[in-house]
């Protein structure tokens, strides 16, 4: 007994010393760390002047409110600024938001005269002047940076966005699959990776002056992957509603939405095959592939 | 209805007077609330009047977009354009190496019917309706037309009364300045 409780205190004793060594040594290197203290970045003062205006203020005109970011706090895309903007200075400020990394198109906006997604262009902190941020260049604003886009969805919709087929009854939906060839699946690449999220169409100007029989670039982008598909039969009756004087035709090949578009797609492209389409210098090829082969 | 309005805004007042008290204004998320609040409390007395008329509706623009035109085709218009701007390349200097009243007739007509298009999209595109009233659309574009069809008249009376296009154009370098004729 007397033995154990004996061994006992000792371990105890020592280990009390080794903890009492050790806290020494790190004592010590932590009086020297607060000898030598950390150099603390100054604060990188970016300025963003953003577009505000609020329909429940009856009669107040939108106004530019600036906001002071210190860049050294913040990540460094304009929308981790606009969250960190909502979330420690005013809530009131609103944007719409989703996907952070560029693929859901909802931050679509104006930023430094440029209409891109917020999420994936960079602040440049080092420049004095301040990045002046607005929603997206003449749409209707429903508050702040969040603009109406029930005339672009409509418009889209207006193109029947989906695959068509003459022979429904004979090819049951689902029951097998539709053959495409490896060229003619490619003739979608640059298309098919398009987010709507408008930003060529508000840069747009025959846009601006006819949103309202005008498609606009991003629309007419869409139609022109329905039209090529080499699955879609319909594309006559897709060419024949385009035909109008208004809905392609107002294209006057400036190449904004080329220029602008966040994803690097080229809208202008596709809208000037659609012309050639229609004008029959062009026509869609025969699929290399026998579409419906599966189903029979 | 009133007397909820009131208390609504005694609930408010308490909250302001509450985060006052704790004192956390060193976040500014907390000093714009409080801020808010303290606004909103003051104004609301004054804004009660405002309160119990009835809710202002805001509409936001849901109407479809207007197919008025997509019963006419342009396609053939269109095409017709695309070759004229081609021919231009060939018609211009043709006209200049080897003037004639052929050449020039041709010369005159791509080129104002040309101008004339260019023209005409811009009054379709900046004399809108719904900017500048239905009249003015009308009247600019007879005016282009009378203007296009004046310009054509007065070009081909210069063909045929006078040396020719090319011929009138190419006289402008021929022009000598008071100092070159001494």
């Amino acid at each position: 007994m007397l033995v154990n409780e004996a061994r006992q205190v000792l371990s105890r004793a020592s280990s009390l010393a080794a903890r009492h060594q050790l806290r020494a040594i790190s004592s010590t290197t932590q009086l020297e760390q607060q000898a030598q203290p950390k150099a603390v970045p100054e604060p990188q003062i970016k300025k963003f002047e953003i577009y505000r205006w609020n329909p429940d203020n009856a009669g107040e005109k939108p106004y530019m409110q600036t906001y002071e970011i210190n860049m050294r706090e913040c990540g460094p895309m304009v929308l981790d600024a606009l969250i960190k903007i909502k979330n420690e200075m005013d809530p009131t400020l609103t944007f719409r938001r989703s996907c952070r990394e560029g693929i859901c198109g909802s931050c679509a906006m104006n930023i430094g005269g440029t209409n891109t997604l917020a999420c994936i262009s960079k602040i440049d902190a080092t420049s004095p002047k301040p990045l002046k941020v607005y929603p997206l260049p003449h749409m209707y604003v429903v508050r702040d940076l969040v603009p109406d886009m029930n005339n672009f969805y409509e418009q889209y919709k207006n193109i029947q966005p989906w695959l068509q087929r003459k022979n429904e009854a004979g090819e049951q939906k689902g029951k097998a699959q539709y053959l495409q060839s490896v060229e003619d699946r490619s003739k979608l690449d640059g298309l098919y990776e398009c987010i709507l999220c408008a930003c060529c169409s508000t840069s747009c100007p025959s846009y601006w002056w006819n949103a309202e029989k005008y498609l606009g670039p991003a629309v007419l982008m869409q139609a022109y992957r329905w039209i090529i598909d080499s699955r879609d039969e319909n594309t006559e009756e897709r060419l024949s509603k385009l035909k109008d004087p208004f809905s392609v035709y107002r294209c006057h090949t400036i190449m904004n939405c080329t220029r602008t578009c966040p994803k690097g797609l080229n809208p202008g492209r596709a809208i000037a095959e659609i012309k050639k389409l229609l004008s029959g210098l062009a026509s869609k090829p025969a699929p290399k592939l026998e579409t419906a082969a599966l189903h029979k | 209805m009133l007397s909820t309005v009131l208390l609504r805004g005694a609930a408010r007042g308490n909250a302001a007077a509450l985060l006052k008290s704790v004192r956390l204004t060193s976040l500014n998320s907390y000093s714009t609330i409080v801020a808010n609040t303290q606004r909103q409390a003051v104004s609301k007395p004054l804004a009660l009047a405002k309160q119990i008329s009835p809710i202002v509706v805001r509409n936001i623009s849901v109407s479809t977009p207007r197919m008025a035109s997509a019963t006419s085709s342009h396609t053939r218009l269109w095409t017709i354009e695309r070759i004229v701007s081609a021919g231009l390349l060939a018609v211009i200097p043709a006209a200049f190496i080897a003037p004639s009243q052929v050449l020039d007739a041709l010369l005159a007509i791509s080129v104002v019917i040309h101008t004339h298009w260019g023209v005409e999209a811009m009054v379709v595109d900046y004399m809108r309706p719904s900017v500048v009233g239905n009249i003015l659309p009308k009247v600019s574009h007879i005016a282009l037309i009378i203007m296009s069809v004046a310009t054509l008249g007065g070009l081909f009376y210069y063909i045929k009364n006078d040396v020719g296009l090319a011929n009138g154009i190419k006289r402008f370098w021929a022009i000598k300045g008071k100092d070159s004729n001494q």
